[in-house]
């Protein structure tokens, strides 16, 4: 198996076969209705077209592609905040019907409640479960603990710096404990610092938690680095370009050393070639 | 760990800020201070050259104070006051907040209500005060009700504009975890309008003193706006000029308070600043 291969939704090694896909996405097309002015007759603009991928217990999926070519609609989607309008979805095989707290989301702004603080954040969807408050508080506590804000967890959002509310966000999206998280390009308005610390961190957390991570990007490196699978999105419908298996294990370095291995730069120049160079398919 | 030097950084920052503004948050003092000093002794030399008929001057309102307080009328027109304000503004404040909500979250309630609002709100309510005491006589519930009438609106304003302006943000918090229509409601928008509401019952207050003044003007038997009007009559402008400044002091210590629970109830609003 070359570091450039390229397949479709390829299975785990082993008995894959008998695995059900924790996320299972089928010809999933969208087309929102807009208007380009107030008199102007409404047109369809089809964002999604025929987008099929699968995601494995345990695995972190990357969906890569250029701005405005449909990641946040799709993972949108996936959450059961839009409805598609063909094609099929389903998580741990149920189909998806709506919103559901089988799947934890982490929004682009860490859109926590300002009037919360750290703790009542992460007790948000807790709440909604109907725990009871000792235990809710106790779940917080952990939660806060394992992305690294054990001593914030008093704090308003407002008192956080951005990095630090986008933990709040993880924790609170992991105390449902979903089948699946949804992140919707986190780290992308970090600065580079704080995005390399909470990158690790999160290689970190999956490696304790287990979860299956659906990843929306647009950074190659963040992808190539966190990533087992890279979905590469074209634009224009949005579109599967191709599926990339990222060869780093596990226990892959650090981004800065990881950037100085060529296969690393090899998957790096393809997958840009493939976001770039949109007519060649 | 990065994480943890991080915080502290963090909050030696705000410390090292929070000192430099202190210093200055003096400065701005000692400059009102000086100013206030300044007004009072402009006034004080301006006034005693005009006649004591069409301007009085602070030694004399203060004299003037210490007369009708000791009299008792003071404190009898001012308790009278406070009873009319308090109950009409609580009242305008509770109904304002529940017809705010409700308009805010159903369209077909504000549609049904939008121009009803919008016109009463325009109209100078006041106007309407000799057609409230044709209805409800001279007494304390025609003093109520211009006030609750004047107050209500900015409060109902307020917070239906805060329910519909909730951002779409966490509306997607809400939807994103499962919540229902009701949890949403509960746990997103009321809280995330609370700021609203507060603003309004702020804006209220001003309207609030305005109505209680104008109905004892035309009641004129209680309260300061009566004795306003009463030592306005005797041409005794030092003592009529005792319940103005009662009723300045009263709007501005309510309104201060106001600000501070603004401030309490959504300090998020408030980080940047001063
Ligand atoms: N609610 C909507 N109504 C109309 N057009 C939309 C809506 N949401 C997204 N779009 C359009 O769909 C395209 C994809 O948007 P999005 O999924 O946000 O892209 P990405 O997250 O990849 O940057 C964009 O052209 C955007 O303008
Ligand atoms: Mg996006």
């Amino acid at each position: 198996m070359t570091a450039m291969e390229v397949a479709r939704p390829e299975p785990l090694a082993g008995g894959a076969a008998a695995q059900t896909p924790r996320l299972t996405v089928t010809n999933v097309s969208k087309a929102f209705r807009v208007r380009h002015g107030v008199n102007q007759p409404s047109s369809l603009l089809q964002v999604l077209k025929n987008v099929s991928f699968e995601a494995y217990q345990n695995e972190i999926v990357s969906l890569i592609g250029e701005s405005g070519c449909g990641k946040t609609t799709l993972l949108r989607i996936i959450q059961g905040l839009i409805r598609h309008d063909a094609g099929q979805l389903a998580v741990e095989g149920r189909a998806v019907r709506g919103p559901g707290r089988d799947r934890g989301f982490v929004f682009q702004q860490p859109s926590l409640l300002p009037w919360r603080t750290a703790r009542e954040n992460v007790e948000f969807g807790l709440e909604l479960l109907r725990m009871p408050a000792p235990e809710r508080e106790r779940r917080a506590r952990d939660l806060l603990e394992l992305v690294g804000l054990g001593h914030a967890s008093e704090q308003f959002p407002h008192q956080l710096s951005g990095g630090m509310q986008q933990r709040v966000g993880l924790a609170r999206a992991l105390a449902i404990e979903p089948a699946l998280l949804l992140m919707d390009e986190p780290f992308s308005a970090l600065d580079a610092q704080t995005r390399e610390v909470l990158q690790k961190e999160l290689l970190r957390i999956q490696a304790e938690t287990h979860k299956t991570i659906i990843f929306v990007t647009h950074d190659l490196d963040e992808a190539l680095y966190l990533s087992d699978r890279i979905i590469v999105l074209g634009a224009k419908p949005g579109r599967v370009k191709e599926i990339i298996k990222v060869p780093f294990g596990s226990e892959r370095p650090e981004l800065p050393l990881l950037r100085g291995d060529p296969q690393f730069q090899e998957l790096r120049a393809r997958i840009w070639q493939l976001i770039s160079n949109q007519t060649t398919h | 760990m990065t994480l943890s030097t991080n915080v502290e950084d963090a909050a030696d920052e705000t410390e090292l800020e929070e000192l430099g503004q202190k210093s200055a948050r003096k400065h701005y003092w000692l400059v009102r201070a000086v100013s206030i000093v300044t007004v009072l002794l402009l006034w004080e030399v301006a006034g005693r050259q005009v006649s004591p008929l069409f301007m009085s001057y602070p030694s004399a309102i203060a004299a003037a104070a210490v007369q009708l307080a000791a009299s008792g009328e003071l404190g009898e027109a001012f308790l009278s006051s406070m009873q009319t304000l308090t109950l009409g503004f609580v009242l305008a404040s509770i109904a304002g907040v529940l017809l705010g909500l409700l308009i805010g979250r159903y369209r077909y309630v504000d549609a049904a209500s939008d121009w009803l609002v919008n016109a009463l709100y325009s109209t100078p309510l006041v106007a309407i005060t000799p057609l409230v005491i044709l209805w409800f006589g001279l007494g304390f519930s025609a003093k109520l009700f211009i006030v609750f009438i004047l107050a209500i609106f900015p409060v109902l304003i307020n917070t239906a504009s805060g329910v519909r302006n909730v951002s779409s943000q966490l509306i997607d918090v809400g939807n994103a975890f499962a919540a229902s229509e009701r949890e949403i409601f509960v746990k997103v928008i009321l809280p995330a309008s609370l700021p609203y509401m507060m603003t309004g019952i702020r804006l209220g207050i001003g309207r609030a003193i305005i109505g209680m003044v104008v109905a004892e003007f035309f009641t004129a038997i209680t309260g300061l706006g009566a004795m306003i009007i009463k030592y306005g009559n005797q041409f005794d402008t030092a003592a009529m000029f005792v319940p103005i400044i009662c009723l300045m002091l009263m709007g501005v210590v309510y309104t201060a308070i106001a600000i501070r629970f603004e401030r309490w109830v959504a300090p998020w609003r408030y980080t940047e600043d001063e």
